[in-house]
């Protein structure tokens, strides 16, 4: 194993860890604000707030994380990609500074607000699917090379049934994730409601998240062939990805082993997004830029493993006792005390 | 000499600032007496 | 081609970037701090009061941590979205504080959501002061790193250039370069002195509208106290900028200061105005550069003449200096005659005009905060990486630069306007005096 490679494999774990906790992130904002709008907020609104208040900060930090790793360990990587998603990053950060600042705003200024949860709502769902479009843009085809700067074609990138059919995945996915793991979560706190309507909502929002999973690698085949031959060469990853949705599916549809059911559909994710990213190798941006030649200098990447290692040893207790106080702790899960500064 | 100020002695001044103001922040019976 | 634009928009968004979220991260580096200390007193001598005034104090902070982190974000993804040239060099030599930086956050942020919601779930209120720990180290750390970064842009090494291909690097060295300290220090410091003039001016802005309560005097006792011993602190540290200045980025401090021939036993220009490139109504203190520069009365100062004319900062930088450093004399002055006031039981400092003045204290602080971050990065123009990029060779290509800006511009104003408007409400809702007489009834009925 080299640098290369244990510097991809940490970056996508953060943003893999990111999808998943900003997932719930951002459909519990969706759902509070859909709850408000059809006037179901008195199921809802609880146990959403209970879980995202004292995380919000932590699930932004990962998003921080990947994109000042990504710098560090491929610094080409600010060049391509810096110089062609000034727009749709910028509109991503955009929604992210909405999303967070109106998500405090709402729950340290003014509680129930309707229009600050609106807005939070709203802009959590369309981010992911603002971000998804540098998952698109790594596919090529989008990027020219005009007098040695790479210009991103907007047209094309419009046009193409891939973009959409990825912005419509992230879409789902963010909320079939997140009422999977609301599903969970409530039924922890022994809230059977707020646990009966999650699990529809997870129900909905599984069958377009498969459906357009599939529809992009057989769009991948028209659009990005060498990639989607590689996929073929992952078919195992993706097996067991598609066989642990099924699992997911029938505990919700059961009614049983929420816990269970959240930890298969983790595992689903885990082997589709490590699997896809197994077959994008060595491109970061196709065909421009691999791995390799974007790679940072050896004594940089040694020191930034070893702060990595440092940092972990720092971080993972503090987040065991993060979890430990809020998420895995009875009396606060369901509501018994409350110390909120 | 030089080196001395702009290398370390920055940090002495911020470390030592830190402790003197944790020094004087209990003293407050001027403020208090008047309850 | 006409890359002029894209250069000139990305600098404007950068600076309207850093200006606005300079103002959230002055707050969050320095209240965690201010907060530590409220709690601390308040567990010491046991006076409800000063806890009180740590939580209300952590609870308005974490809406500007909210705007904080947001903005920070942003200023993070437009480092590389609007120099991208630069970042691709900066990655490859710098990028370990900035990794670091990443942490210190993370680490601020998980306690900062234990601190937060873990408020009375101690016996031991000792045990909640310590959650506050951390946030404060990795609030400060996260200023201490992103500063080594800027450090590394004024005093770049740790790497040779040959044939344009980038060798030798070594980042320990690059962070600590000679503009570290000094600029690290500075940064922190200011942040609490800022933090702590901004607490003062709402404490004086409360007594003013008419609440007497003493818990508003101590608050405003505290935090004069903590901001005078912030702006001596400030003051030495400037000082020793100077010092490091004129060793290494003399065209800076030459610049800053007017002078413009080499000599020795140099005068510093203070106020003044420029016309037709001669110096006008301006103050000399004799020997007074000489002095800031090498502590020597008769030491020699490079001037101006020293340096090709298409690398010589921008001039105005004088009068962004001039705002800086009275900004923070007289705020000096004020916290000290304040704080010697109330000692002798002098009625003037109490009277309302003073206290006026203090309220003023706040927005000049952060007024003299954005003065001096003007003055770091115009300073060090034409250079994005001093002697090795310059800024226009830095910027991106693209040619939507502008089209950003104005939906930058309108997303600060809407975040500027929503956080005044919810912290402002948040506290008129429920005053400190209401608080205290509900938490007396609660502990009312657990005490008798």
């Amino acid at each position: 194993m080299n640098l290369e490679i244990i510097g991809i494999t940490v970056l996508w774990s953060f943003l893999f860890g990111y999808i998943v906790i900003g997932a719930i992130d951002f459909g519990a904002g969706f759902f509070n604000a859909y709850s408000l709008l059809t006037g179901k907020e008195r199921i809802l609104t609880k146990v959403i707030q209970r879980y995202l208040s004292p995380v919000w900060e932590v699930t932004n930090v990962f998003l921080v994380f990947f994109f000042v790793g990504i710098i560090g360990f491929f610094p080409k990587t600010a060049f391509y990609y810096g110089t062609t998603l000034l727009v749709p990053v910028s509109i991503g950060v955009i929604l992210f500074a909405i999303r967070g600042s109106y998500y405090a705003f709402e729950t340290y200024g003014s509680r129930g607000h309707k229009g600050y949860s609106f807005m939070y709502g709203l802009a959590g769902l369309l981010l992911p699917a603002s971000l998804s479009i540098v998952l698109t843009i790594s596919e090529g085809g989008f990027i020219e090379m005009v007098d040695g700067h790479p210009v991103l074609d907007y047209w094309v990138l419009f046009t193409s049934p891939l973009t959409w059919s990825i912005v419509v995945l992230s879409i789902s996915a963010t909320l079939y994730i997140s009422a999977v793991f609301l599903t969970w979560y409530a039924n922890k706190a022994g809230d059977v409601s707020a646990t009966d309507l999650l699990r529809k909502y997870g129900l909905i929002w599984s069958l377009p998240t498969i459906i357009t999973a599939g529809g992009i690698i057989f769009e991948l085949r028209r659009h990005n062939f060498e990639h989607y031959s590689n996929i073929q060469t992952f078919w195992l990853l993706f097996l067991i990805s598609f066989l642990m949705f099924i699992g997911t599916v029938w505990l919700l549809w059961k009614r049983r082993n929420y816990g269970w059911a959240f930890g298969l559909l983790a595992g689903q994710f885990a082997f589709a997004f490590f699997g896809y990213g197994a077959s994008h190798y060595p491109y970061l941006l196709y065909p421009h830029l691999t791995l390799y030649d974007s790679f940072t200098n050896p004594a940089m990447a040694i020191s930034l493993i070893i702060v990595f290692i440092l940092g972990l040893c720092l971080l993972i207790p503090s987040l065991v006792l993060l979890l430990r106080l809020f998420l895995f702790n009875k009396d606060y899960v369901r509501g018994k005390d409350n110390f909120h500064v | 000499m030089t080196d001395f100020i702009i290398f370390y002695a920055p940090f002495i001044i911020l470390i030592a600032a830190i402790v003197v103001a944790f020094l004087v922040a209990p003293m407050d019976g001027s403020v208090n007496k008047d309850e | 081609m006409g890359n002029e634009e894209a250069v000139f928009y990305s600098r404007v968004l950068t600076e309207l970037t850093l200006s606005f979220h300079i103002i959230y991260a002055t707050i969050g580096v320095g209240v965690p701090l201010m907060i530590m200390i409220a709690q601390w007193v308040g567990i010491r001598k046991n006076d409800e009061h000063y806890i009180l005034l740590a939580r209300r104090w952590a609870r308005g902070f974490v809406i500007t941590v909210a705007v904080g982190v947001v903005t920070g974000t942003a200023i993070g993804l437009q480092l590389s979205l609007l120099w991208p040239n630069f970042m691709e060099l900066a990655g490859n030599v710098i990028a370990l504080p900035l990794f670091m930086e990443t942490f210190a956050f993370f680490f601020e942020a998980i306690f900062l959501g234990i601190y937060l919601y873990t408020w009375d779930r101690f016996e031991n209120q000792k045990k909640h002061l310590l959650l506050l720990v951390p946030v404060a180290i990795g609030a400060s750390f996260s200023a201490v790193f992103i500063t080594m970064v800027n450090a590394f842009m004024n005093a770049p090494q740790g790497f040779d250039i040959v044939n344009g291909e980038l060798v030798n690097i070594n980042p320990i060295i690059a962070m600590f370069n000679p503009a570290m300290p000094t600029k690290v220090a500075h940064v922190v410091i200011t942040a609490y002195m800022t933090a702590a003039f901004v607490l003062a001016a709402i404490a004086a802005f409360r007594l003013l509208k008419g609440s007497n309560h003493i818990y508003h005097k101590k608050a405003l006792y505290l935090t004069m106290k903590l901001g005078f011993v912030f702006s001596i602190a400030t003051a030495l540290i400037g000082d020793f900028s100077g010092k490091y200045l004129a060793e290494y980025q003399p065209e800076k401090l030459a610049a800053a200061e007017w002078h413009f021939e080499t000599q020795e036993n140099a005068p510093l220009v203070l106020l003044g105005v420029l016309s037709d490139g001669e110096v006008k109504y301006a103050l000399e203190i004799p020997f007074g550069l000489s002095m800031l520069a090498h502590n020597n009365p008769k030491a020699e100062v490079i001037g101006l003449d020293q340096f090709p004319a298409d690398e010589i900062p921008p001039l105005y930088i004088h009068y962004l200096f001039n705002i800086m450093v009275f900004i923070g004399m007289w705020m000096a002055i004020l916290s000290a005659l304040y704080w010697f006031g109330i000692n002798r039981g002098w009625k003037r400092v109490s009277s309302r005009w003073f206290r006026w003045l203090i309220v003023l204290g706040g927005p000049l602080s952060i007024i003299a905060i954005e003065a001096g971050w003007w003055l770091a990065e115009v300073g060090r123009q034409p250079w994005i990486l001093r002697h090795i990029m310059r800024v226009e060779d830095a910027a991106t290509t693209s040619g939507q630069v502008d089209l950003m800006l104005m939906l930058f511009a309108l997303l600060y104003l809407i975040l500027g306007i929503g956080s005044i408007v919810v912290l402002s409400r948040m506290f008129r809702k429920n005053p400190v005096e209401q608080e205290l007489e509900d938490r007396h009834m609660e502990k009312g009925g657990d005490l008798h």
